[in-house]
């Protein structure tokens, strides 16, 4: 057991860039500052990692220590996993005092009745995140450290971000428990998905900008005043002046979440000249669009200045935090918008 | 006269070159001279009549008209050079120019706020106008509810504040047309907003934004205080100050002293009015076994607790400890 332990503290290390294990390192607290000193970071990796195992097996490192590491490990560096958003549901409008011991003690209990072999560990952050680990075994295997799944909680919330990498098997299991845990009824996954997790955060609380007109604070109107070369004239200044007010408009000042994309699932009829009736079947043209990008809100931001879109852009493109889905799906339209919704 | 073509045998080699080039292009120009006059051309004495002598002469005349073209020419270069130094001094000019004139525009600038004080410009009336109404408006935001007209309704801004202190602000876009619906907002997702919205967003506005702002006011007073409290006291808190998202439940441990020994308490403050900023259940828990002797004074702590701010509270308790001992 304790060989699996350190080796795993180990691959963990190996994981962290050379020039931050010193800082993760810290933040674990396991090794005092002395043993930290013994530390050659000049060395490579491989040779650190086991300077690191080698003190960690000296000090008897536990299963909760290594996990520790692990949580550190994925909070520091959250944009290696994918996350998807889960919203629940309840019907109560009593007031809930969230304790978190008891949050704790339900979640446990809820997992370990259906599978005794897990490894669950739990860290609540400033910001009054809960990062859940939980790596899974099976009935009749001991958990394996290497397949993990991730919740983060803000309590009081109806938002629950989950990175499930493997083992989805156990996926029902883990929504069950955040649900009992809570004090909640139900649970559903949103069609809101990225590496980024902050930024899913900041689509979900609302806390990207939004652009709300204000009479005060006094919304003044940020002329660009560059070196005015008064001999040059822009032709297209009113054209420009209007693309920049319409992106403000749709996309507001500050800076947009991070997406990696947007799909659109399009489930129309084919439009054609009536001659061509052979293309003109009963069922709906299906076709798969999917938009990447390594920021997507921002290159979608500056397309209209670019001048390669025209101002004002699609609104199935600038709903995406509104509606806070990058998966959509476009039917017929029967009434005024299309694809099914989730009501925010 | 043979003789005198030898001697001017030279000669007729240098105009070689001239009399081919004029019977080039000059052959047409040349116009039909009396043969005497020719003779005295130039200042040239021609060695008399007769053919040769007047193809001498033409040879001349060619040579001449060449050296004059020459001319021409380098003249032409010549104008064209000085044109080009014409066009670079001016554009000179035009840059100096403009230099100048960007210049005595800042200047005038920089005067127009020097105005004669006696009589007040309109410039000056309507800049005096901006600012009481932007001072207006900075007092609407400052009473905690504030509204502008969108095209589609109306933008409410809730300005919060406790104790003096001006905290947050959050917004409600609210649509009209054909009902009153949140179109979007940017209050924290644990207020209960479509709760509050459901009861009264449809009836009556303004009970609404009064339930809205109580609640946001309370939970950014709640965490006011909690952050007061970690921030001074953390020295005598024991371990960290447990809460939430709503700051309602807040648990920590401290230190009790009485006749020389030290006891731990453990507070759990529940605020079970969301619209309140002071706890409504203070309950105070110590090892078992030391409650009967220290009950007075967990009583008078859970009274402390629910009457006063949270950070104030604690103070007060920890200096009565002092003042005790």
């Amino acid at each position: 057991m304790d060989e699996v332990i350190v080796e795993y503290i180990r691959r963990t290390v190996l994981k962290i860039p050379r020039d931050e294990i010193m800082a993760v390192l810290q933040k674990w607290g396991f090794l005092s500052e002395a043993q930290l000193q013994t530390i050659n970071f000049r060395q490579t990796k491989e040779s650190i990692s086991h300077s690191v195992a080698q003190l960690c097996e000296e000090s008897s490192a536990n299963i909760k220590q290594a996990a520790l590491l692990d949580i550190i490990y994925n909070h520091i560096y959250p944009n290696k996993r994918a996350w998807s958003v889960y919203r629940m549901n309840k019907t109560g409008e009593e007031t809930d005092f969230f304790d978190f011991r008891d949050f704790k003690k339900k979640f446990r209990r809820q997992i370990q009745s259906a599978l005794i072999n897990v490894t669950i560990n739990f860290r609540e952050y400033e910001d009054n995140a809960i990062w859940i680990r939980i790596a899974w075994g099976t009935p009749y295997t001991k958990p394996n450290q290497y397949k993990t799944s991730y919740v983060v909680y803000h309590s009081q919330t109806p938002y629950v971000f989950i990175s499930a990498s493997t083992l989805r098997s156990n996926l029902p299991l883990l929504c069950q428990a955040m649900v009992v845990a809570s004090n909640y009824h139900d649970i559903r996954e949103m069609e809101l998905r990225s590496h980024c997790l902050n930024s899913l955060k900041d689509i979900v609380f609302k806390r990207y900008s939004q652009n709300f007109q204000t009479n005060y604070p006094l919304q003044e109107r940020n002329v660009l005043t560059e070196n005015v070369d008064l001999r040059i004239n822009d032709e297209n200044s009113s054209e420009k002046e209007r693309i920049h007010r319409l992106n403000q408009e749709c996309f507001g000042d500050g800076p947009q979440p991070k997406l990696d994309f947007a799909q659109y699932k399009l489930e129309t009829m084919f439009k054609s000249d009536p001659k061509w009736d052979v293309l003109e079947k009963k069922e709906p043209f299906r076709c798969l669009v999917k938009f990447s990008s390594p920021h997507l809100l921002e290159s979608l931001k500056s397309l209209a200045p670019a001048g390669l879109a025209d101002a004002p852009l699609s609104p199935l493109l600038t709903c995406i935090p509104q509606k806070a889905r990058n998966y959509f799906k476009i039917r017929e339209k029967k009434s005024l918008h299309p694809g099914n919704f989730v009501s925010p | 006269m043979e003789e005198g073509h030898n001697s001017d045998g030279k000669e007729n080699a240098l105009c070689g070159r001239s009399l081919t080039a004029a019977s080039r292009d000059g052959g047409g120009r040349m116009s039909a001279v009396p043969l005497a006059q020719r003779k005295v051309e130039g200042g040239k004495v021609y060695s008399g009549d007769g053919v040769l002598g007047y193809l001498e002469m033409l040879e001349a005349q060619a040579h001449e008209l060449g050296l004059k073209q020459e001319e021409k020419e380098q003249q032409e270069k010549k104008l064209d050079r000085l044109k080009a130094r014409v066009q670079e001094l001016r554009a000179r000019r035009d840059e100096l120019q403009a230099k100048v004139e960007l210049q005595e525009k800042r200047l005038l600038d920089k005067e127009a706020l020097v105005t004669d004080p006696a009589r007040p410009s309109a410039q000056t009336v309507l800049e005096w106008k901006v600012k009481s109404i932007k001072g207006m408006l900075q007092v609407f935001y400052l009473t905690g509810i504030s509204g502008k007209l969108t095209k589609q309704g109306v933008c409410f801004c809730i300005s919060t504040a406790y104790e003096g202190t001006y905290l947050d602000s959050y917004y409600v876009d609210l649509l009209i047309n054909p009902e009153v619906k949140i179109q979007r907002h940017s209050v924290p997702v644990f207020i209960p907003l479509e709760q509050i919205a459901k009861k009264y967003l449809q009836s009556d506005i303004r009970r609404f934004m009064s339930v809205l702002s109580d609640h946001l006011n309370a939970y950014v007073g709640r965490r006011h205080q909690a952050d007061q409290l970690e921030e001074h006291f953390s020295d005598r808190i024991e371990g960290t100050l447990q809460r939430n998202s709503l700051c309602n439940l807040l648990v920590f441990n401290y230190t009790v002293s009485s006749d020389s020994k030290t006891f731990p308490f453990n507070v759990r403050l529940l605020y079970g009015n969301l619209c309140c900023s002071l706890p409504t259940e203070a309950i105070l828990s110590c090892t078992p076994g030391t409650l009967p002797l220290l009950a007075k004074m967990a009583a008078a702590h859970s009274n402390t607790f629910r009457q006063m701010a949270l950070h104030k509270a604690f103070d007060s308790i920890i200096n009565a400890k002092e003042s005790q001992d």
